[in-house]
């Protein structure tokens, strides 16, 4: 029996040897500051006469899962002619990130749709342009109609590589931003 | 000069046998034969395999003292005597590690005998060999080897397993396949790489195995709760990679592989080098394999960045003398895998644009660049292994592994603040002991008695996602299991106890460190009955207990799925899974023409883990996501799986394969979504022998269908994107011959798979909302076998 134990502890000494040797420091890990996140989206809509300066915005800080966005709806008045822009920021770092520039820098690889949930509640028109003379989106204007509500739905597709002539292809490319605006069009 | 006298081609021939996977049929008259070779026209014929697992013997030897004639098996354990008159003939039939036996029969006609041989306990080889023998006897165990391993080189692991019945793969794209064994994979599924559990980032869906499969002579997949020898996790089943064991004569000898695939012009170079030395109870091997593959493509269009490249590497150093042993072995594997352009998409309408367009956005032209987005995976493992005999008492086993995974994924957008940083980077540290003391005890039993640790590290890079947080487990284990044997019945049982802690590092949703522990106490137990009932029927049973822990994964995920449109959220509280797992196996051997096998198996789980859809979608700025939360319940798994062969001659034979597998969720009463669906797999071969040509050998062709059905077992809670694909059928066909030149083995083989270009899509593929499965290919191998002269 005594030379059946030896070898057996033998080997136990060396496994348990190897195994604590094996462990390294005891780091902890540090929170990822998310670069990529979109946290806010507004919309800015300044009236072509004189007029006060309207904005909407989305804000979800805490990206995909977790709290929905908490947003403000838009209201607007009829017949009215607005020169509307787009920011999207990331307010999860310090300073936040002015997202938008980025999208225009690579503007042959973006483009923003506008999507109103009725052809009268407003007409948009992108105004801003890729090198190719695609349309962007950061820059529209905005035509309201007669009185009413309804949604306007907000769309930057990332569509590098993909992106299609003017008008454009909705349908193309990876979403970066979706958000439906409340819009109210009353005097 | 090498093989100028008999005597030394009889003496080289073990060793050349079992470094070839494929080898001529060999009939070697004895020496001193003195013509008496009588010319009558009859032949006796058939394998030699081991009783308990069915497996051919290649190398055993079958002589005649009627005749003083000798014959060697082939590398399928095949073996011929010609031109044998009528009368009474003893075959002695020996092999290392087996009993030797004698079996007498009166020859009338031509006539097929297999023989059995019952392993030598005192000399089996090592650990594997042991547990596999008892798991695979009561157990539903398939073992891929062989020629049917040959026609799967070139495939990934994965792919190669899909020629077992009741064994699927879950793909992402066409080269990254997980093994799915009766509708569960991942961490349910335990793979032994070379003896040593491999431990990486088997949670994720699109984390395919690190493991070279050309490095492995023979692969076992033990179907159902396997728990007790390998750890408590193994309630889907265990899957053994294993390479040949070392060299146990003196000499040198390996081969060159070269495979080729036309879809994707995938190239691989794959060489073994092995050898013991002269004087010195030394043995050693060196095995490397290089793969590079371009896009894939399917009967319509390219598929768009999904090539990829891999190098293996591993070494062996053994010394054997006496009752002492002690093996050192290294590997490396790295791959970087490319993953369809198309298939990165944001939230739900980008996933229902892709539907309806029916193919990817890109395709472009083909290329063996692999851009954004693409995984890198590197894994090495280091393992010593020391054996010692002890007489009366049977072998104590020791065995250290390292392991270190690092997977660096790499999304389609590039990070804006730094371009070259993987998005995802983990590490995976792994260390595990083990002592087992495998007994031989007086009245018939046998077992083995063994203790276990794991100690497991995985962080990940600093500024990174997280998609598994920083944790520390370690397992320890200890098992015990035995088989008694008498006559025709054996009887097994076995028991383990795990016990595992793990200390998490997660910030919780203020952004606040917390650091859990777990605690978990998992047992395994398994019995079964194996009676050999004559008449080549052999009937076995088995009930296993086996519970795993939750994964971290499950615990504490909390992110987007990137090609799903999902957000995944883990449940910290989850509880351990508990399967009972039963198993009746019928198997119908040894006969000249009908042989088959069929394994029924009801698997009924308690706290089952799977993610259940929530109905209410969730909402962010990038738009809405369906959301899947982590949640337990009650499920039953059951199916059968079936093999039959038919031999219409001794050239022309049919082989099916079918396996259906059901998974219902009792708790919600619906079925489970990612279930495989029914298959049968049917294949015509004919042996074609020499063609007539004294420089050829073992040629053969063959042609068959795989038929998958529809998955029917599906609804919208299941797959909210797209239905269930509907079935297909694939017709398939391989060709090979052994080619001669002198000496010098070639051994060339061709497999054609989707011959008929079907454009389809397959239910276990995460992409088949992008793209339908790849066109037609052919896979072309030449192997070319070396041996050396020894120094004489």
């Amino acid at each position: 029996m005594k030379k059946f134990l030896r070898p057996y502890l033998a080997f136990l000494l060396m496994g348990s040897l190897l195994t604590t040797t094996g462990c390294g420091g005891d780091d902890d890990p540090k929170p990822a500051p998310d670069n990529e996140e979109i946290t806010t989206v507004t919309l800015t809509l300044e009236p072509e006469s004189k007029g006060q300066l309207v904005a909407a915005s989305s804000k979800d800080l805490d990206g995909v899962g977790g709290n929905a966005p908490v947003k403000t709806p838009l209201t607007l008045k009829p017949n009215t002619t607005y020169l509307a822009t787009l920011t999207l920021l990331n307010e999860n770092v310090n300073p936040p990130v002015e997202v938008h520039k980025e999208v225009k820098s690579e503007a042959n690889d973006h483009q923003v749709f506008y999507t109103p949930s009725a052809g009268s509640l407003m007409t948009v028109t992108v105004t801003d342009k890729d090198a190719q003379n695609r349309p962007l989106g950061l820059a529209a204007t905005i035509v309201t109609g007669a009185a009413g509500t309804g949604k306007l739905k907000v769309v930057l597709k990332h569509q590098k590589g993909t992106k299609a002539a003017a008008p454009g292809d909705a349908t193309k490319g990876e979403t970066d931003v979706e958000v439906e605006f409340d819009v109210m069009v009353q005097q | 000069m090498l093989l100028t006298k008999i005597s030394q081609k009889l003496l080289l021939l073990p060793l050349f046998l079992t470094v070839l996977p494929v080898v001529a049929q060999t009939m070697l008259p004895y020496e001193g034969t003195s013509g008496a070779v009588q010319d009558c026209g009859l032949t006796i014929s058939g394998k030699v395999i081991d009783h308990d697992t069915r497996a051919p013997l290649p190398g055993a030897t079958i002589y005649i003292p009627q005749l003083d004639r000798a014959a060697i098996a082939d590398a399928y354990g095949n073996y011929h005597f010609h031109h044998v008159c009528q009368g009474n003939y003893t075959l002695k039939v020996s092999f290392i590690g087996y009993t030797t036996e004698a079996y007498s029969y009166k020859i009338a006609t031509s006539s097929v005998r297999d023989l059995q041989l019952h392993a030598d306990a005192a000399m089996l080889r090592s650990v594997e060999v042991v547990s596999t023998r008892i798991l695979s006897e009561s157990q539903a165990t398939e073992v891929l080897g062989g020629r049917e391993l040959e026609q799967t080189r070139g495939l990934s692991l994965g792919k190669s397993l899909e020629k077992l019945p009741g064994v699927s793969s879950f793909q992402t794209g066409p080269n990254v396949a997980k093994p799915v064994i009766h509708g569960m994979s991942g961490s349910r599924i335990v793979i032994l790489n070379n003896g040593v559990r491999h431990e990486a980032q088997q949670w994720g869906d699109e984390h395919a195995p690190e493991i070279d499969a050309l490095a492995a002579t023979e692969l076992k997949v033990v179907k159902g709760a396997a728990g007790v020898r390998y750890g408590s996790d193994a309630i889907g089943g265990t899957i053994l990679v294993n390479p040949s064991p070392m060299p146990d004569s003196a000499g040198m000898s390996g081969h060159i592989g070269l495979q080729g695939n036309t879809n994707g012009r995938m190239g691989t170079i794959a060489g073994l080098l092995q050898g013991k030395l002269q004087n010195q109870p030394i043995s050693w091997r060196l095995h490397s394999s290089v793969k590079k593959a371009g896009d894939s493509h399917t009967p319509e269009y390219n598929l768009k960045n999904t090539g990829f490249e891999e190098q293996s590497l591993a070494t062996t150093l053994a010394y054997n003398k006496g009752r002492f042993g002690t093996e050192g072995y290294y590997s490396y594997f790295h791959t970087k895998i490319g993953l369809l352009t198309s298939a990165h998409i944001g939230n739900k309408t980008d996933l229902e644009n892709a539907i309806a367009r029916g193919r990817p956005e890109e395709t472009g032209s083909f290329s063996y660049t692999i851009a954004r987005p693409y995984q890198d995976v590197r894994h090495q493992l280091a393992k010593f292994k020391t054996t010692y005999t002890t007489d009366d008492l049977g072998k104590l086993l020791f065995t250290y592994a390292f392991q270190k995974n690092t997977r660096e994924e790499f999304d389609k957008d590039v990070p804006r603040d730094n371009p070259a940083k993987p998005d995802l980077h983990l590490d995976l540290l792994t260390h595990t002991t083990e002592m087992v003391w495998e007994h031989t005890l007086p009245s018939a039993i046998t077992g083995s008695i063994g203790f276990t640790t794991l100690w497991q590290d995985n962080t990940y890079g600093e500024g990174e996602r997280m998609f598994v947080p920083f944790y520390r487990n370690l397992t320890t284990g200890a098992f015990a299991e035995e088989k008694w044997r008498k006559d025709n019945l054996q009887l097994e049982t076995g028991l383990r106890y795990d016990y595992k802690t793990m200390d998490v590092k997660t910030f919780d949703s203020k952004g606040a460190l917390q650091k859990p522990r777990y605690t978990f106490h998992n047992l395994s137990g398994s019995a079964g009955a194996l009676l050999d009932a004559g008449y080549h029927f052999t009937f076995g049973a088995n009930v296993s207990y086996a519970s795993r822990a939750p994964h971290v994964s499950e615990l504490f995920a909390d992110g987007v799925h990137h090609g799903t449109a999902s957000y995944e959220k883990g449940d910290p509280t989850l509880q351990s899974e508990e399967a009972v797992n039963t198993t009746a196996t019928i198997n119908y051997h040894s006969n000249p023409r009908f042989n088959g096998g069929l394994s029924v198996y009801y698997n009924t789980i308690n706290n089952y883990i799977y993610l259940q859809p929530d109905s209410v979608p969730l909402q962010s700025n990038k738009g809405t996501y369906l959301s899947y939360y982590y949640r337990q319940a009650d499920a039953h798994f059951y199916g059968a799986d079936l093999n039959m062969s038919y031999a219409f001659t001794d050239k022309l034979s049919l082989d099916t394969k079918a396996s259906i597998v059901r998974a219902y969720n009792v708790e919600e009463d619906q079925y489970l979504p990612n279930i495989p669906a029914d298959r049968l797999n049917a294949e015509l071969q004919y042996e074609l022998g020499n063609l007539g040509n004294a420089n050829f050998e073992d040629s053969f062709i063959s042609v068959g269908g795989l038929m998958v059905a529809q998955q029917d077992r599906s609804d919208e809670t299941t797959d909210p994107f797209m239905d269930a694909p509907h079935g297909y059928f694939l017709v398939q066909a391989e060709a090979g011959t052994t080619l001669y030149f002198g000496n010098q083995p070639v051994e060339i083989s061709v497999s054609g798979n989707n011959l008929l270009n079907k454009v389809y899509r397959d239910y276990q593929n995460r992409l088949r909302f992008f793209a339908t499965e790849t066109a037609r290919m052919l896979l072309i191998r030449i192997n070319l076998p070396l041996y050396f002269k020894t120094q004489s």
